[in-house]
């Protein structure tokens, strides 16, 4: 009992980096992928094959094969960093490809025939992105994006193999030191369970907001 | 000017990251099909009766979505040991992968089964099928054939989540890549080759998927 409060304080500190790596990734990566999609859909025929080799590479690898080539393979390239870092900036361009796909997902819902409208009543192109497109695409883009973030809390679990302290390192650092195997490794479990399903709360309870957002009356 | 030494070098690593490559494979295919059979196993508990059944599957299918493939494959290696059972890699692998998809599989299928018609089944019972010959004769392949793309999305899924599997102690695609680059000292490109061996892969896998797709959508 006694070692089991000791991992205490040791796993909420590791809940937090990985919170940390994880939700900061996440960020930076719907940021980028927004900005992604509508940069492909303003320059459509200059950006379309960049953006879908771009989405295939990412797509088509695993995330642990994209970190070891940020981390152990940039620094031949002059380009080091640390293993925190590379976790962020290699998690956010993974990321940033799904979340990409998820809001060219959300435009593709928007009737076309909207957009044709707006046009033929003389709304720019920015206000109708931002009045007409925009409330749309995230309404049905919300629940998807929220999976992608417990998707990318998941993948963090990955840094653990180039060190970063993080959920999975600490347990496995904890396993090592004290040869308990089944403690650490049940309260690992459950932590990572505890924030996924927070995270999947959360996202309920917005989308269940969502239609109160829109109405405008 | 070189050029024609990185070729040297890239064709010198090919044998052992085929090898490692082979591995991946023949290990994610593995997992895909018990995972299958779990998956099954998995949907006919939750779709049964029984309130303790019903529950247990939800909170297996929970438990393995919500938490990370890492985790779930040091708990299959390193707690049998707790126990007295060491279980080699490749096999510790095998489990958790196969649970894994398992709870991801018995999702897809579910969907693929409350697809079919409740005719088939009713019918199926007035001719004296038993329950599991309507299963398997009847509603599997049916289910199979509606949801292969997901399948096959899962399939992908698994071969790119078995990279992980190079932390216990697994010889596969990644772990040669690990074993390449630290005797090689060329990191940069023994992993971007390793990477393009999963790209092939999964591009594979994804063409035959809309290959599929499109032979499906010619037929209606």
């Amino acid at each position: 009992m006694n070692a089991f409060l000791s991992m205490v304080p040791r796993f909420a500190d590791a809940m937090l980096v990985t919170l940390e790596v994880s939700l900061l990734a996440a960020f930076l990566g719907m940021i980028g992928g927004f900005a992604l999609n509508a940069l492909r859909m303003r320059f459509s025929k200059a950006l379309a094959i960049p953006y879908r080799t771009y989405v295939w590479l990412v797509r088509g690898m695993p995330y642990l094969s994209q970190l070891v080539i940020v981390y152990f393979g940039l620094p031949v390239l002059g380009l080091t960093m640390t293993a925190a870092q590379a976790t962020i900036v290699s998690l956010s361009i993974y990321a940033a490809a799904y979340f990409a796909e998820i809001f060219r997902a959300g435009w593709a819902s928007i009737p076309h025939g909207q957009i044709e409208a707006a046009r033929a009543f003389g709304i720019g192109r920015r206000a109708a992105f931002r009045a007409i497109e925009l409330p749309q695409a995230l309404a049905f883009a919300v629940p998807l994006l929220a999976n992608q973030v417990i998707l990318v809390i998941k993948e963090s679990a990955v840094a653990s193999i180039i060190t970063v302290p993080e959920l999975t390192m600490t347990a496995s650092d904890i396993v090592a030191s004290t040869y308990t195997y089944i403690g650490p490794y049940a309260m690992l479990i459950v932590c990572y369970w505890l924030l996924t399903q927070a995270v999947a709360l959360i996202a309920a309870r917005a989308s269940a907001l969502i239609p109160f957002l829109q109405k405008t009356s | 000017m070189n050029t024609p030494d990185l070729l040297t070098r890239c064709l010198g690593y090919l044998p052992q990251l085929l090898a490692g490559a082979l591995t991946t494979l023949w290990l994610s295919a593995v997992a895909v099909l018990c995972g299958f059979f779990a998956g099954v196993f998995i949907y006919t508990m939750s779709a049964s009766d029984s309130a303790l059944l019903s529950r247990a599957a939800r909170v297996y299918v929970s438990v393995f979505r919500g938490t990370p493939v890492l985790a779930q494959l040091l708990v299959f290696y390193y707690v049998p040991s707790a126990i007295g059972l060491t279980l080699p890699g490749v096999v510790a692998a095998a489990v958790g992968l196969s649970l894994n998809t398992a709870a991801y599989q018995s999702q897809i299928l579910g969907a693929g089964f409350r697809s079919i018609p409740r005719g088939q089944i009713e019918a199926a019972r007035t001719f004296n099928l038993t329950r599991r010959q309507t299963l398997w004769r009847i509603e599997v392949p049916q289910v199979v054939a509606v949801t292969l793309p997901a399948l096959v999305s899962e399939m992908i899924d698994i071969v790119k989540a078995s990279a992980v599997i190079s932390v216990i102690a697994v010889t596969d695609l990644m772990r040669v890549g690990q074993q390449l680059s630290s005797s090689s000292y060329r990191p940069l490109e023994v992993y971007t080759l390793a990477a393009c061996f999963y790209l092939a892969i999964t591009t594979l896998l994804s063409l035959a998927a809309h290959g599929y797709e499109r032979r499906l959508a010619k037929r209606i």
